[in-house]
């Protein structure tokens, strides 16, 4: 039992690691179908996922209804969205539109989906703005410099700004180009190097949190 | 209380009504200031520009409606400029919630350009796994997508005559909300393929794009409303995004504003309680 529930799986993962490690190396027709049949596996597993995803919903906010949990009356909600939503998915097929034609799953996504959407977004502006004036202030020398570093570059990317100080749209395109790619470079290769290293400890069986605590 | 405590904690309805003033006003008396085209923009529109006719373009709409005020513009200015230069397009998305919005983009603007579903341009629809679905398309366009989403064959498509894979594709654009969007189509793309990639993408994670952009690894960035507006300047169809660029405007001087009047207030009432303390 303990060959096949941590043995096996570490097996498997160091040995399908190594392979499509050396895989992206070697470009002969072969290994290109072996690259090819994987991500075929992966696009179907991700399909599985979404149906796992969507149970697991449902089971959660069936818990909290059955139990009467604060807000279990967004989880009715929820229910009859998605279960709504499901049944006129069905009802036209998958399709939005039949020749030009909306569908009711069509009405749904354009009238429903595609404004909520857009609301939580938008409200964004509102709040950032309101947090901005409660919390952007110069307590320290650094506060004080992203403080001024924001400022210019917001003045730099909108016209009006450009306008009433015309340097500060070079100045905004220095502090992106040159300032902020450099340090989000360090950043990308630190999280690189990182992951590699981890990816190593993985195909090699050295971290096995992934195996989950079970007792051996 | 005194005035600068007040003042910062001032009700917060007041700032949301400064701030949808700021964005309504100009929309309804726009300005029409000035906009300056950036390089970054003028790298994707410069490597349309000189593409042959029938050329290969793939557009990926990697953006759902939440993000539609800023990648919306970006994508109508690219697909008509690409159907202006009788392009082939062909048009996908990596985000599920993205495909109806996207399939009534991209067939809105084909027909505003009189072009043909199937011989001008296609639009493939979604697929699942993610960045998966990048390697599989760079192994085998038809087995990814055997139909398109109107559920035609791709196969015998003449948009896709000569087109096996992602290696046979002369330029992508990915208009990125966030993961899978532009990274991805480098990393899991264009780094083993070996197409040209360009980008678009909302204002928040236009800086996280930039060392792509200054390491040739994308060769043009779109970034935000901005960009969108530079954009529709550059193909001289002026649209939503440069009506939008007079309310962006307004807003971030009035947030600048806001920020400045908040540190005002901020120093008045350290100077108060030093000078209460000593």
């Amino acid at each position: 039992m303990i060959f096949l529930r941590r043995q096996l799986p570490l097996l498997i993962t160091m040995i399908t690691g190594l392979v499509f490690a050396g895989q992206y190396y070697v470009p002969h027709p072969a290994s290109e179908q072996v690259l090819t049949s994987a991500t075929k596996w992966m696009q179907i597993i991700g399909g599985f996922a979404l149906v796992l995803g969507v149970t697991s919903l449902f089971h959660v906010h069936a818990a909290k209804i059955r139990r009467k949990e604060a807000g279990w009356g967004y989880s009715v909600v929820l229910y009859g969205g998605m279960l709504g939503t499901i049944a006129v998915g069905l009802w036209a097929n998958g399709k939005e539109s039949v020749e030009g034609v909306s569908t009711a799953f069509g009405w749904v996504y354009n009238f429903m989906m595609v404004p909520l959407q857009g609301t939580m977004f938008a409200i964004l502006a509102f709040f950032i703005a309101s947090a901005a004036y409660r919390s952007f202030r110069a307590r320290s020398r650094e506060a004080a410099v992203l403080l001024i570093a924001a400022v210019i570059v917001m003045m730099g990317r909108v016209p009006l700004g450009e306008y009433l100080i015309p340097m500060s749209g070079d100045l905004s395109q220095w502090i992106l180009n040159v300032l902020n790619a450099s340090v989000r470079r360090a950043i990308l290769i630190g999280v690189s190097l990182g992951t590699v290293a981890l990816s190593l400890k993985i195909i090699f069986g050295v971290e096995r949190s992934y195996l989950g605590g079970g007792k051996e | 209380m005194s005035f600068a405590e007040r003042m910062l904690k001032i009700d917060r309805r007041i700032i949301f009504m400064v701030i949808g003033l700021c964005t309504l006003l100009p929309l309804l008396y726009p300005v029409g200031l000035p906009i300056k085209i950036s390089s970054e923009v003028r790298g994707v529109y410069d490597y349309i520009e000189q593409m042959p006719e029938r050329s290969v373009f793939v557009l990926s709409i990697d953006f759902d409606p939440a993000s539609k005020p800023e990648l919306y513009p970006q994508a109508v200015a690219i697909l008509r400029h690409a159907f202006r230069k009788n392009l082939r397009v062909v048009t996908m998305t990596l985000w599920v919630s993205g495909t109806g919005m996207a399939d009534q983009l991209v067939t809105q603007v084909a027909q505003e350009m009189g072009k043909e579903r199937g011989k001008d341009y296609t639009f493939l629809g979604w697929s699942p796994g993610g960045t998966a679905v990048i390697i599989n398309l760079g192994q085998d366009l038809y087995n990814t997508f055997p139909s398109d989403y109107g559920g035609k064959p791709t196969k015998g498509q003449p948009v896709l005559e000569g087109v096996q894979s992602l290696r046979d594709v002369n330029y992508l654009v990915s208009l990125g909300a966030g993961n899978p969007g532009v990274e991805a189509w480098y990393v899991f793309g264009k780094d083993k393929y070996k197409f040209e990639l360009g980008g678009g993408c909302t204002g928040v994670i236009a800086p996280g794009l930039y060392p792509l952009l200054r390491s040739g690894q994308i060769n043009g960035l779109i970034g935000g409303l901005r960009g969108a507006a530079e954009y529709e300047i550059l193909i001289g169809q002026k649209g939503r995004a440069v009506a939008g660029m007079d309310a962006q405007s307004a807003t971030h001087l009035a947030i600048i504003v806001l920020v400045g009047l908040c540190n005002i207030f901020y120093f008045s009432m350290r100077r108060q309680a030093r000078r209460q303390g000593g």
